[in-house]
């Protein structure tokens, strides 16, 4: 059911082709992705669905360059990930690519600023103030910069670690169930907070999720089931996203 | 980068407070060694200095086995005295005494037990080094003059008697002064008495003879030229030197005898090093596999491996760093503290400070730095290998991470593991000779040799799991937490196996030395049995003066005592084969009566043969003469400690079982003659048929007690008692050395426990949930820690006990040594392991019991 798209074409940032990966070997392998194709355009906000084991994080870990396929490959800003080594493959992840978690996963030994900053630290790079301040101005943490993640709560830690993920100015964010551990009112703001990183600041967004309404807020919706993509098309309400789930089972 | 390594650094500050611990005692060690044989060294070069100032040159005899004390050498003839006073340039030259002997006050107590004592004589005022306090010195015949620091310590006044047995007699005299040595109130720690000239030439026996000849320069001659002149006319066997050169030539003799001080204590603080590189491995390995989380999420936010090496290794130099800066310091601390413990030993230091010599500052830091680094390298690649997705999975365990290795990383990695074993070998080379060079390899093979530990892996799990099962019937019967204890134990295998490990060196080293210590003891009662056949034993009857021999005068006097049949006399010196590396040692023995109270074992010859040795034969025993391809007839060419060369003819082949007799067994004419061997080692004495020791050795005893009171007889179970005394205190000494290493390990427990009782909060509080009250979590803790501490102690036991049995079989192989297991000993050991384990259990077990149950569910 995918939809053939080649990398590169209409402003392409990630491309996934022919991907599967298996864990453990011979007869107690377990396929976790089984032949997936898929493209993600510049400038827009998807999110991939689908139930538990279906493979969703499994193909985020591929498309991001956290874990390597058993086939196939992954394209990520005009580089096949494959012909990376460890080390030029972290470089590159850490330049094209911004992570927002589930559970956040705020240094505890740092406070907010050094958090934000942690990721130019890494690569040994200057901060661009302005930058800083756009971002810290969208996320409303101003006033909480010098406090450490068990000060915050959970809504405020993970619009810093959304801070985090955009200070690199990274070719695409992927986002791992954002709003899994947050109340509705703090998922509203995340969702508004990366909807408006897609819309004012020109980010490419990928979100993993199984919340019908944090899916839809995106531009597209994939859902994926036992390892294969099942529904690739536009944005659905959440209505719609429960019907496709349920005929999913 | 940097930022988050310190930042971790500060969180844990108890984590790395006791890890450093690890390394701060085995540093203390290391330098308070330095410090102090540094120190005793300044302060004897400042004696010597001293004692030569108002000296232009100093005529000694030739020592051509170096200063060991326990060879005698040739004294300088009167004659050679005469000669140098006619050498040009001569202003004024005497001859001076200067000898072993023990002094006792007037009720018989003997002064100054646990410092050697000196006879000196008087010399010449411009000679003359010492200086009076009260009294004069010494200007008759009857005259004495002691150190202030014994008059003071035995309340002597001026008219008090005092007995003075030296090398060859024994005299009374009357205390007529009391005397400084440059300001300081004795000798460097000994007792020394000043008599006048014929008085000290009679008691070291020396009737014509000087030690040492003090040569004062006219007006405008300088040293150097007078040196060559005098050296020009004395005989072979002697030496001239200048003050500063007869000072440096005795500092260097010094040292060279510190030097295995040294090295005997470095041992033990590079086994503390040892033993903490195990602990900071293990700490490292559980930060590590803790940090899994925090690690990934540095590696998706694109650390690169080499970063998270770095950053571990970082955290490993800092704490290195700062647990060596502790340890110098600690051990500069201790340094007046050893100074403190010499002067209670009645060794008074002239008071020269505590030397820190830059080496003391360079090898500690870096020794206890490099340790440090090398036993955390192995964490930290680990830690590299933390795969980014671990910061978004659960569970992830260290190394599935499929890591794609360029040839260059391959190669520049085995590059610097290459560098750093030979530099650590270089190192331990360099500090502690061959042994630090084997123990760092051994490091190093532990840290870098992957496929050992591959294969030796599940060996060691198997180990681990069946050691564990046993030693956890310690605490079974104690129901439930008992269990939980020791499923605790099995739960990270590795880990126990590490912090067990720790342990087992110490433990493993004790049980080594106790096994050795019992197989000596043992062998030394079995030779006595076997070998002897006298009646009794006579020796010096204190041993930390052992460099003194006892007076060849002995032998002539007991045969007047009623019921004593025969004496003969033992002596011990060496000589240098030709050929040969090393130097040889040499039995002298009186053919005549030795083998009425001695037995041997004949390989070549019969005791007629030793009956007739003289001065141009000597008997071999077996292992040298097997080693060696000597036969009957074989003729031994050789150097005397004297320094003449003569040659002698192999007379026969022995098996000595008690290894009385050394490599070569002389005539003690020969002893006396060119080996210039004075004193003897021991006599033994044999009855007459019927007589009992229950009267002989009282007038034995007294006889000894007028004449030689530096000696006393001992029945051979008396001598065998306290030949095991002797051990023993040796063995205690030891273990004393090796309680650090094992309060090192202690720590590394009380480390592990803490880390894997923060790892289980949430079950911990589970377990308080469901109703486990404070006690019981204590005791499950104390359980866990008394599981780890058995596990070390019964494998250190087996350790020692296999380290023992090889040693045993290949280097005492034909030494007759006796293998013992010395049981009761090594049961105290585990019951003592056991009971550190519940000291070392008691922080972490009141920790564990603290923990609130609300927040510990509450903990992810």
């Amino acid at each position: 059911m995918s939809e053939p798209s080649p990398a590169g074409a209409n402003g392409t940032i990630v491309a996934a082709d022919e991907l599967t990966r298996r864990y453990g070997q011979g007869e107690a392998a377990v396929e976790a992705l089984a032949g997936v194709t898929v493209a993600f355009p510049a400038g827009r906000f998807a999110a991939i669905m689908g139930p538990s084991g279906s493979g969703k994080s499994t193909l985020m870990h591929l498309l991001a360059g956290l874990d390597r396929p058993s086939s196939g490959s992954v394209t990520l800003d005009g580089v096949e990930l494959g012909t990376l080594d460890d080390t030029a493959l972290t470089r590159w992840r850490r330049e094209r690519v911004g992570f927002v978690f589930q559970t956040f996963n705020l240094l505890t030994t740092l406070d907010a600023r050094e958090n934000i900053l942690l990721p130019l630290a890494i690569a040994g790079k200057r901060p661009d103030q302005d930058w800083f301040d756009r971002l810290i101005a969208t996320v409303r943490i101003g006033d909480r910069l010098d406090h450490r993640p068990a000060e915050l709560s959970g809504g405020q830690q993970q619009r810093v670690a959304i801070a985090r993920a955009l200070i690199t100015r990274p070719a695409v964010v992927f986002a791992d169930e954002p709003t899994g551990n947050l109340d509705s009112k703090a998922s509203g703001e995340v969702l508004e907070l990366l909807r408006r990183a897609v819309d004012e600041l020109g980010q490419t967004v990928v979100m993993v999720t199984h919340d019908a309404h944090a899916a839809a807020q995106s531009d597209r919706l994939i859902a994926l089931d036992d390892g294969r993509i099942v529904h690739d098309g536009e944005a659905l309400d959440q209505a719609g996203i429960l019907d496709l789930m349920k005929s999913l089972g | 980068m940097a930022r988050v390594v310190l930042r971790g650094f500060a969180e844990r500050k108890l984590r790395a407070a006791l890890t450093a611990i690890a390394i701060v005692l085995g540093v203390a060690l290391m330098s308070g060694t330095y410090i102090l044989t540094d120190t005793i060294n300044q302060s004897f070069s400042s004696i010597f200095a001293i004692s030569n100032s108002n000296k232009s040159v100093i005529v000694t005899p030739n020592q051509p086995f170096g200063a060991t004390a326990t060879v005698q050498t040739k004294a300088i003839p009167s004659a050679v005295l005469a000669k140098v006073k006619t050498v040009p340039g001569v202003a004024y030259a005497a001859g001076a005494i200067f000898s072993l002997a023990s002094i006792f006050d007037a009720d018989g107590q003997r002064l100054n037990t646990a410092a050697p004592a000196f006879v000196g004589s008087t010399t010449p005022s411009r000679f003359e080094s010492w200086a009076t306090v009260t009294g004069h010195f010494p200007r008759q015949a009857g005259d004495i003059a002691i150190d202030q620091d014994a008059a003071q310590r035995y309340g002597l006044r001026l008219g008090d008697l005092l007995r003075v047995a030296g090398e060859a007699r024994t005299g009374t005299f009357t205390l007529v002064g009391i005397l400084q040595f440059a300001k300081s109130a004795n000798f460097g720690g000994a007792s020394v008495v000043l008599t006048t000239l014929p008085v000290a030439r009679a008691l070291a026996g020396e009737a014509d003879t000087f030690d040492e000849l003090d040569v004062a320069a006219a007006a405008g001659v300088s040293p150097a030229a007078l040196r060559a002149r005098v050296q020009a006319v004395l005989p072979s066997g002697f030496t001239a030197r200048t003050a500063s050169q007869q000072t440096a030539h005795e500092t260097s003799d010094l040292e060279s005898e510190l030097g295995f001080v040294r090295t005997f204590l470095l041992i033990f603080a590079y086994v503390a090093l040892f033993v903490g590189a195990f602990i900071i491995f293990n700490t490292f390995s559980i930060t590590v596999a803790q940090r899994t989380r925090e690690l990934g999420l540095l590696r998706a936010l694109g650390a690169t491996r080499g970063q998270l090496i770095r950053s571990v290794v970082a955290e490993g130099l800092l704490l290195g760093l700062g647990g060596a800066v502790l340890g110098l310091l600690l051990g500069i601390g201790v340094a007046p503290g050893l100074d403190q413990l010499f002067k209670s030993f009645g060794a008074d230091l002239p008071d020269s400070g505590t030397v820190v010599e830059t080496r003391t500052i360079v090898v500690s830091l870096v020794a206890g730095t490099t340790i440090t680094v090398l036993a955390g390298l192995w964490p930290a690649v680990r830690a590299s290998r933390v795969p980014p997705v671990a910061a978004l999975r659960e569970g992830v365990s260290l190394g599935e991470y499929p890591i794609r290795h360029s040839n260059v990383g391959r190669l520049a990695r085995l590059a610097a593991g290459a560098i750093a074993v030979v530099a650590m070998v270089a190192l331990g080379a360099n500090v502690a000779g061959p042994i630090g060079a084997a123990v760092m390899l051994a490091i190093a093979i532990v840290v870098w040799v992957r496929p050992a530990r591959r294969r030796l892996a599940p060996a060691g799990a198997a180990l681990m799991r069946s050691t564990t099962r046993l030693v956890s019937l310690a605490v079974s019967w104690r129901g439930t937490f008992g269990r939980l204890a020791r499923e605790n134990t099995l739960r990270q295998p590795g880990r126990t196996a590490a912090t067990a490990a720790a342990l087992m060196i110490g433990v493993g080293l004790v049980t080594f030395a106790a096994i050795f210590a019992a197989g000596l003891k043992a062998t030394i009662n079995q030779a006595i049995d076997r070998s002897f056949a006298g009646n009794l034993i006579v020796d010096a009857a204190n041993q930390s003066g052992s460099a003194a021999g006892i007076p060849a005068a002995i032998p002539g006097a007991l045969r007047t005592v009623p019921g004593v049949r025969d004496v003969t006399a033992i002596a011990f010196t060496q000589a240098e084969v030709h050929g040969l590396s090393g130097k040889q040692s040499v039995t002298a023995i009186n053919p005549r009566d030795f083998a009425s109270v001695y037995r041997l074992d004949w390989d070549q010859g019969s005791d007629a043969v030793l009956a007739g040795l003289d001065g141009s034969g000597t008997v071999l025993a077996k292992n040298f003469a097997d080693s060696h391809h000597y036969r009957v007839g074989s003729r031994l060419r050789m150097l005397t400690p004297s320094g003449r060369r003569i040659t002698l003819t192999v007379r026969g082949i022995v098996t000595d079982n008690a290894r009385l007799l050394g490599d070569l067994t002389i005539t003690l004419g020969l002893a006396r003659g060119p080996f210039a061997q004075t004193t003897d080692a021991v006599d033994f004495i044999s009855f007459e048929p019927g007589a009992r020791t229950a009267q002989v050795q009282p007038q034995v005893d007294a006889l000894l007690n007028g004449r030689f009171p530096q000696t006393h007889s001992q029945t051979p179970a008396q001598f065998k008692a306290s030949e095991a005394n002797q051990v023993n205190s040796l063995l205690a000494f030891v273990s004393v050395l090796l309680a650090l290493s094992i309060i090192v390990s202690l720590f590394g427990i009380v480390n592990t426990l803490v880390l894997s009782i923060f790892e289980r909060t949430r079950e911990i509080g589970m377990l308080r949930a469901i109703g486990t009250v404070r006690r019981q979590i204590r005791q499950m803790v104390r359980y866990e820690s008394i599981l780890i501490a058995l596990i070390g102690g019964l494998l250190g036991i087996v350790l020692g006990i296999v380290a023992a049995l090889i040693l045993t079989a290949t280097a005492l192989a034909r030494t007759g040594f006796i293998f013992t297991i010395p049981a009761g000993t090594l049961v105290a050991v585990l019951i003592a392991a056991g009971v550190a384990g519940i000291i070392a259990a008691a922080w972490p077990a009141r920790r564990a019991a603290r923990i609130d149950v609300l927040a510990a569910l509450a903990t992810e």
